[in-house]
């Protein structure tokens, strides 16, 4: 059966006006099917298949050309060095495991972490920390010595992207020439959390190398975080071509390729045209969503890992802030059946917002967004105080006075201290 | 039995949902022989979720009102009455698609498909259940996790649940001063539908738990999924092309983080808006009094979601008059666009005080978080790449019939998203991501949806096995 060849024009369905009359004609695809579906002929999807291999290869080595520094097989092996084998030349630290936990910087806010080598440097144009946990405003470098000008010192600033280090390309470094004496990473910059080092590694950048490394990066684990309800990286923190980049070039070019081809041939190709581009579309849709899914699996694992079989309760007391829920539980405990007013305060946000959360139904107040506490004046008798890991909050037992900031003491009774957490009443 | 219990409360607004819609036969098959009606069942199905979630949490609201306790008797037998009477009135009018609904299970299994399309049809399918069972998995397990989901939206829940009674909540100076029975969060003036419905999944289970409670997420997800197959059915697209467009929305990445991490009221607000603009759109394609009806209740409901609702509402405007005005309405379209930018132009270079407001507003585009956040990062798969090439290539089919109401929506969805980033404090928000995808979760289905139809449009003068209807007219 044919499709009719001209679209029915209509407006108002229930009548049959017109479409002159309804202001807004649309043509409309039959319901009922009048004929077989018209599939791409075997040449067609032959083609497509082909044009969709070659995009793919042309996209990958184009990718290649740029981001391989010398020779593409080949090459010396890759030279790793485990946290063992780092040195802290500078700043506080210990072995944590496979790990170099660095813990504080030394008086110039600096931390060096060094070793000793004797790589060619014509065989290894890129050198990559596996660092992590490093916070906003802390600056890293590479330092090296080359067997040409031993008692000299170079240096080139790395880029950190989400608390990591992205790999350096030395290849064009006047200086990396010879052989390497020694190497070290330079962190200057205060920090509180542990940085954590796990690994350095001088890298040949094969072309294997390159896309291992690219694939490696794509399909790294992205656990759930407190950003994830905003935004997805998709694999790695850092990636040097993203999985969406690589595979919009790929249908780009492959549609652009088939729509030429069927210019070529319009007779076999053309018909199939809308079908192929879409199906390059979907194809690539569906590798990224399979990245994806493999995540979401890997995820449900890690949940099923921490919470599955447990009540309500034991989860929340699994959770990354069970300890804060278990002091919480404690207070509750404390508190009078009947709703009272609660202030709950802590340094850090989460805390203080998550405490308040656990705290409902009781009437909570806290500041959400910045570590204040209301003054002492809005504070009546009756009312209960939290504090949990909050500096600036004094309680004087004998007096039974509580100050905290710059506020008039009050008087209060102190109920519950357990670790970092304490209750008050307010007399 | 608890389970079975909140099994029960989470379907009851599906079905509640589902019997309206049958009660009142939509969506309405035309009359004219020329007008697919497939799908129908698939687009009640999903839609009706959404009505019904948003009838029982107005039901929620008129309890508070007269006093009369949260409780599953005050909530759920009246609504499951109500449900039962329309569904029962709908059957008697031959309104429910009783053969459909039965026939399913081997419709889905054997769809009236051949050869490729018949395993892809298998494929997607399955791919879909185990997206389903995965984010279920994450929803059952994990306690309430995103920040603002126990900052500002379940904090309510949680007070109205054990209360029984929704209460009101106020500003920090109206707390401190001691208002009266008001409870105080980091967002108190944030609509009541989210946590209403949490509030009733843990009443139907019998007992606060903020991982259940999120089960509404998982069925919002799905009911989508059933109504962007339905629409596009509804518009002429074959069984695989219309199933290719749903796993299209519910593959997006971070819509499926919404639904593993539930407790923002953005999913909703995506799925009521892009629902009530696909009803709007079928209104141009039939002018079906029903279809502007359901799509201007379903806009009204956009603000009791989430404060911009507002503005997406308003969104639709740009597209009834299009479709009321097919030949001065783009004109007008273009010249309000013209003068919104002219407006903003003027605002951004001087300062004007009017009722002592003072009106500036500057222009701070991202453009560099805002292509990481489209191009580069898996928020939305290829959706930005099909968006700018899909607007190049059928810009023409854009502003004519039928496409132009849909797109003038769109069209001002982005507008508000451009301005919204560009002219406010929210721009810093948006280099560090936390707003800019939430905020364009909201359009991404819709979009999908558009790019879609587009598509279609586009290869329609020359038809291919995806968009030729299936061998078998089957309403499903």
């Amino acid at each position: 059966m044919a499709r009719s060849k001209r679209p029915v024009l209509y407006g108002r369905s229930h009548s049959l006006q017109p479409q002159r009359s309804l202001g807004f004609p649309v043509p409309v695809l039959p319901a009922s099917p009048e004929r077989a579906p018209a599939t791409a002929s075997p040449m067609a999807f032959r083609v497509a298949l082909a044009v969709l291999a070659l995009a793919l290869f042309a996209c990958v080595v184009g990718y290649l050309a740029l981001s391989v520094p010398r020779a593409w097989f080949g090459g010396a092996p890759q030279m790793r060095w485990t946290a063992r084998e780092l040195s802290l030349a500078r700043g506080t630290g210990g072995l944590k495991g496979d790990s170099l936990a660095l813990t504080a910087p030394d008086a110039t806010r600096t931390v060096v972490v060094s070793f000793a080598t004797t790589l060619r440097a014509q065989d290894y144009p890129e050198i990559a920390w596996n660092v992590s946990g490093i916070p906003d405003g802390v600056e890293a470098a590479l330092l090296w010595y080359n067997d040409y000008q031993p008692s000299r010192v170079f240096s080139r600033p790395l880029t950190v992207e989400a608390g990591r280090i992205a790999p350096a390309n030395v290849a064009r470094e006047a200086h990396w020439i010879g052989r390497i004496g020694g190497l070290a990473l330079v962190l200057r910059g205060d920090f509180n959390e542990p940085i954590i080092v796990r690994w350095a590694a001088a890298r040949p950048m094969t072309a294997m190398q390159v896309l291992g490394d690219r694939a490696h990066e794509w399909l790294a684990f992205e656990p759930w975080n407190g950003t994830s309800i905003n935004t997805l990286t998709g694999g790695a923190d850092a990636q040097d071509l993203p999985l969406p980049v690589l595979l919009a070039a790929v249908v780009a070019l492959a549609a652009l390729a088939y729509t030429g081809l069927a210019r070529w041939q319009p007779a076999a190709l053309a018909p199939a045209r809308g079908a192929v581009i879409a199906a390059f579309f979907v194809a690539a849709w569906f590798v990224l969503d399979a990245r994806w899914q493999l995540n979401l699996a890997r995820q449900v694992e890690r949940t099923q890992h921490q919470y599955a079989g447990k009540s309500w309760r034991e989860r929340h007391l699994a959770a990354e802030d069970g300890p804060l829920f278990a002091f919480i539980e404690k207070v509750r405990a404390k508190l009078p059946a009947q709703p009272v007013r609660v202030f709950m305060v802590a340094d850090a946000n989460y805390f203080r917002d998550r405490g308040a959360y656990h705290l409902y139904p009781y009437n909570v107040f806290f500041t959400p967004w910045n570590d204040a506490i209301a003054p002492s004046s809005d504070v009546h008798s009756g009312d209960y105080l939290v504090v949990y890991l909050r500096r600036g909050v004094e309680y004087n037992a004998a007096a039974q006075s509580l100050r905290w900031d710059d506020y008039p003491p009050v008087k209060a009774e102190l109920v519950l201290v357990d670790g970092g957490g304490s209750l008050f009443r307010i007399l | 039995m608890a389970y079975l219990a909140l099994a029960c409360g989470l379907l009851l607004p599906w079905l509640l949902g589902f019997a309206l819609l049958s009660a009142l036969d939509w969506p309405r098959p035309s009359t004219l022989p020329a007008v697919p009606s497939a799908g129908s069942t698939a687009l009640r199905l999903g839609t009706g979720y959404f009505v019904g979630a948003l009838l029982l949490t107005m039901w929620m609201r008129a309890l508070s009102v007269t006093g009369i306790p949260f409780g599953r008797l005050s909530i759920g037998a009246p609504l499951f009455a109500v449900a039962a009477a329309l569904l029962f009135w709908a059957a008697r009018g031959q309104r429910v698609p009783l053969a459909t609904l039965s026939d399913l299970p081997r419709f889905l299994i054997r769809p009236p498909l051949r050869g490729w399309q018949r395993f892809a049809w298998t494929v997607l399918l399955a791919w879909l259940a185990l997206r389903f069972a995965l984010l279920a998995a994450e929803v059952a397990w994990r306690p309430l996790y995103p920040w603002d989901a126990w900052v500002q939206w379940a904090t309510k829940a949680r007070v109205w649940y054990e209360l029984g009674r929704i209460v009101p909540f106020v500003h920090a100076e109206d707390w401190l001063a001691g208002a009266t029975g008001a409870y105080f969060d980091a967002s108190p003036n944030y609509p009541a539908t989210v946590p209403l419905l949490q509030v009733w999944s843990c009443i139907a289970l019998g007992s606060w738990d903020d991982s259940a409670m999120n089960w509404p997420w998982l069925l919002m997800a799905v009911a989508l999924a059933l109504a962007i197959y339905g629409a596009l059915r509804d518009t002429g697209l074959s069984l695989l092309a219309a199933l290719v467009g749903a796993y299209l929305v519910v593959s997006l990445p971070l819509l499926d983080a919404h639904v593993a991490l539930a407790g923002y009221a953005d999913l909703m607000m995506a799925c009521v808006y892009t629902l009530a603009a696909l009803a709007f759109y079928r209104w141009t394609l039939r002018r079906d009094p029903f279809d502007i009806i359901l799509a201007l209740l379903l806009a009204l409901c956009c603000p009791l979601i989430k404060v911009p609702g507002v503005f997406w509402a308003v969104t639709l405007l740009p597209g009834v008059l299009i479709a009321l005005l097919p030949r001065r309405g783009p004109y007008a379209v273009g010249l309000a666009f013209g003068a919104g930018a002219l407006v903003l132009l003027y605002l951004s270079q001087s300062a004007p005080m009017i009722l002592g407001y003072r009106l500036h507003l500057d222009f701070e585009p991202p453009w560099h978080a805002l292509a990481e956040a489209y191009f580069l990062l898996n928020n939305w798969h290829l959706l930005w790449y099909a968006v700018v090439a899909l607007a190049v290539i059928g810009a023409r089919r854009l502003v004519r019939p039928p496409l132009a109401p849909l797109a003038a929506v769109v069209g001002a969805g982005l507008v508000f998203l451009f301005v919204v980033f560009t002219f406010t404090n929210v721009a810093a928000w948006v280099a560090d991501f936390t707003t800019v995808n939430r905020a364009t979760l909201h359009l991404a289905p819709l979009l999908v949806v558009l790019c879609v139809l587009l598509w279609r449009e586009l290869s329609r003068a020359q038809p291919s096995a995806l968009e030729t209807p299936a061998l078998v007219s089957v309403d499903a």
